[in-house]
């Protein structure tokens, strides 16, 4: 579940996929910070095939957030 | 295919700089957020085997880094400083409304800029060593005014072409100052790429991270020629490379060349071969072939654009290709490190790769409507000085083939000297020489009896000392002109003169030129009532081919010194011609 997700976030933060979860956010992982968040946008858009509006961007507090905006934009992290 | 910003930067924390063998450190100052150009500078240049520390200066803090003389950028001693302020920055709130003001405020206001840009330049070569690469503006595709922009009055536009070309000027007079076209940059790319509105909102980023990568490329263009690593020479391959098809089963009449669609491809590649001959790169051919064949196709093809007199070297046979690589380095005396070598095969891309990783082995796809493309994607033919010695290099080392071929069949070497019928023709060092006199004593590694390095600055002041003489020599023969290839400068004393320095361009050693050039000099003191010549040899790992030079002259060792003793007669060559301008 989620495993293309959480691969790329593992791969932007350098963090293991063990310890990514939905709580995940700027406050557990030490690397993710403004520019870094950027980079990972940058690289969803991409591997998903889609574009974020910047509220969806700045709206953005954690794992679960990312979740529910990607499913937003019909990705089906289940499939 | 360039890599995405993300794996530079995760490998830059991955790698280890320590074991590369060059070290440079980048500057890099941004009106902008440009987050990541460190990383991946530092992970193409671990690639070109150089050690990079970067310093990347607070956002938008570019005017105190350069005004003060204290400031982090300046502890921090850049080798190489990029400077990279963007157009909205600059022309603050006049980007958006540069029509609510007269034609004639918009060139004040242009002045204005020019001159804050001028200042900086100025404050920074003041305060720093550096070499400064400033990036010039982009003009932006949009125009209030729309399609009447190009009537306006010194419209929006003009300001910035304006301030463009003020801007080459301005580093036209500063040699340690280059502009980067970023304008190009952004036409190469275009706007809508780079440029996105969503990084410029949420993070003040002007060049969208897919393209930083490519941006960092460019930049590399001037960090390889600062420590040596451009290339000079590229060998080509010719079935599939220069022409399409095999010349050995297809036959002449049956090749790809000129006039079908892959043929104009050939066509065009060569083209682009032929303009960087031009400027001074050396061309050469390693192909498994009969020689007949090739060469018939080389000398007869309609649609060659390429012909014999553009190849330093024509290794055209059955030996093996690493093999015939390393006959080019040795004959053209260049580095294997300043080859890069084009051949379609991925067998033999891969061969020269593993056997000689020095060489820059381009990976060519199949398909030749992209070879040009490639070839001009190349960031390695870049110098960031150019003399006329330089442009002629293609030309020089094609007619020293020419020489070789003679000597090889000439049957003794007095015979093969005479025919050359050289000139030597002995210049003063003034505005035109100067530039030369000083690149010759910062390459020439070989035939160099002291090594010492100076700069132009050093030269002009040597050459306006009445105590001193600073020459050069150009040197002619019937294949050509190889240019000025020795420089000498002369230390003046009442009774006694030193040689502080002489020296000559390896590819000319060994024809007496160095003999005639000293009996000048000694001839002159000699004129001028002087009783001695000292000269010093200086040992090198290099310079051993000079090592025999000053007693074969009949100078005399006294204690550390070469001394000769102008009352003795003085030999000259008498199979070429010297002149003195």
């Amino acid at each position: 579940m989620s495993e293309k997700l959480y691969n790329i976030i593992s791969k932007i933060f350098s963090v293991p996929i063990s310890e990514i979860n939905d709580e995940s956010s700027p406050e557990t992982i030490e690397s993710w910070d403004s520019f870094n968040g950027l980079i990972l946008v940058d690289e969803l858009e991409g591997n998903f095939n889609i574009k974020f509006s910047v509220s969806e961007i700045i709206d953005v507090k954690n794992v679960k957030d990312i979740k529910k905006h990607l499913s937003n934009h019909g990705v089906d992290l289940n499939g | 295919m360039e890599r995405k910003l993300s794996e530079y930067i995760s490998l830059s924390q991955t790698i280890d700089i320590t074991k590369s063998s060059k070290k440079i450190k980048v500057g890099i100052l941004s009106s902008f957020t440009i987050n990541g150009l460190g990383e991946t500078l530092t992970v193409k240049c671990s690639e070109s085997d150089i050690e990079c520390k970067s310093y990347v200066a607070g956002y938008n803090q570019y005017n105190q880094e350069i005004l003060d003389p204290k400031s982090k950028l300046y502890s921090f001693a850049p080798d190489i400083t990029f400077l990279i302020i963007d157009i909205r920055t600059l022309l603050n709130k006049i980007f958006h409304h540069p029509y609510s003001i007269s034609s004639l405020e918009r060139k004040k206001i242009v002045k204005e800029k020019i001159s804050e840009l001028r200042n900086l330049i100025l404050q920074f070569k003041k305060n720093c060593s550096s070499k400064l690469i400033i990036s010039n503006f982009s003009l932006p595709s949009y125009s209030p005014s729309g399609l009447i922009e190009t009537k306006s009055e010194f419209g929006f536009h003009d300001m910035i072409s304006e301030i463009n070309q003020e801007l080459s000027r301005i580093a036209k007079d500063e040699p340690s100052v280059y502009v980067y076209n970023f304008n190009q940059f952004i036409s190469k790319f275009g706007e809508k790429n780079i440029f996105d509105y969503r990084q410029f909102f949420i993070g003040d980023i002007k060049i969208a991270f897919d393209y930083i990568p490519y941006l960092a490329n460019d930049l590399m263009g001037y960090v390889k020629p600062m420590l040596g690593l451009n290339k000079k020479c590229i060998v080509l391959d010719l079935d599939n490379t220069l022409w399409g098809g095999i010349v050995g089963e297809d036959e002449f009449d049956g090749i790809e060349l000129g006039q079908s669609s892959n043929g104009k491809a050939f066509v065009e590649f060569q083209k682009h071969l032929l303009s960087l001959w031009q400027q001074g790169i050396i061309l050469a051919i390693n192909s498994k072939n009969n020689f007949e064949d090739a060469i018939k196709v080389i000398r007869e093809h309609p649609d060659m654009v390429l012909k014999e007199e553009h190849f330093a070297s024509l290794q055209i046979n059955w030996n093996d290709k690493a093999q015939n690589l390393k006959v080019i380095s040795e004959e053209l005396n260049i580095g294997l490190g300043s080859i890069v070598y084009f051949d379609d095969d991925p067998v033999n891309q891969e061969r020269i790769k593993q056997e000689i990783p020095e060489v820059l082995t381009v990976k060519l796809p199949e398909d030749p409507s992209q070879y040009t493309d490639i070839l001009m994607s190349l960031n390695d033919f870049n110098v960031l000085q150019k003399t006329d010695e330089d442009l002629k290099r293609g030309k020089m080392y094609s007619q020293q083939r020419q020489r070789t071929e003679l000597e090889q069949s000439t049957k003794s070497i007095d015979d093969f000297l005479k025919q050359l019928n050289i000139k030597v023709t002995i210049k003063k060092a003034d505005k035109f020489t100067i530039p030369r006199i000083s690149q010759l004593t910062l390459k020439t590694n070989q035939f160099n009896l002291t090594t010492k390095r100076y700069q132009e600055e050093d030269i002009l002041k040597f050459s306006s000392d009445n105590n001193m003489i600073v020459g050069c020599a150009q040197i002619e023969d019937k294949f050509g002109d190889n240019g000025i290839t020795n420089a000498f400068i002369i230390e003046k004393n009442d009774k006694e003169w030193k040689i502080d320095t002489f020296l000559l361009s390896c590819r000319i050693i060994g024809r007496g030129i160095e003999d005639a050039i000293i009996s000048y000099i000694l001839k002159e003191a000699k004129n001028q009532g002087i009783k001695k010549i000292r000269a010093d040899f200086i040992p090198t790992k290099k310079n051993s081919p000079a090592e025999a030079f000053l007693p074969n002259c009949g100078f005399k060792k006294e204690n550390e010194h070469w001394v000769y003793d102008l009352n003795n007669t003085i030999k000259s060559p008498n199979h070429l011609l010297l002149e003195v301008e």
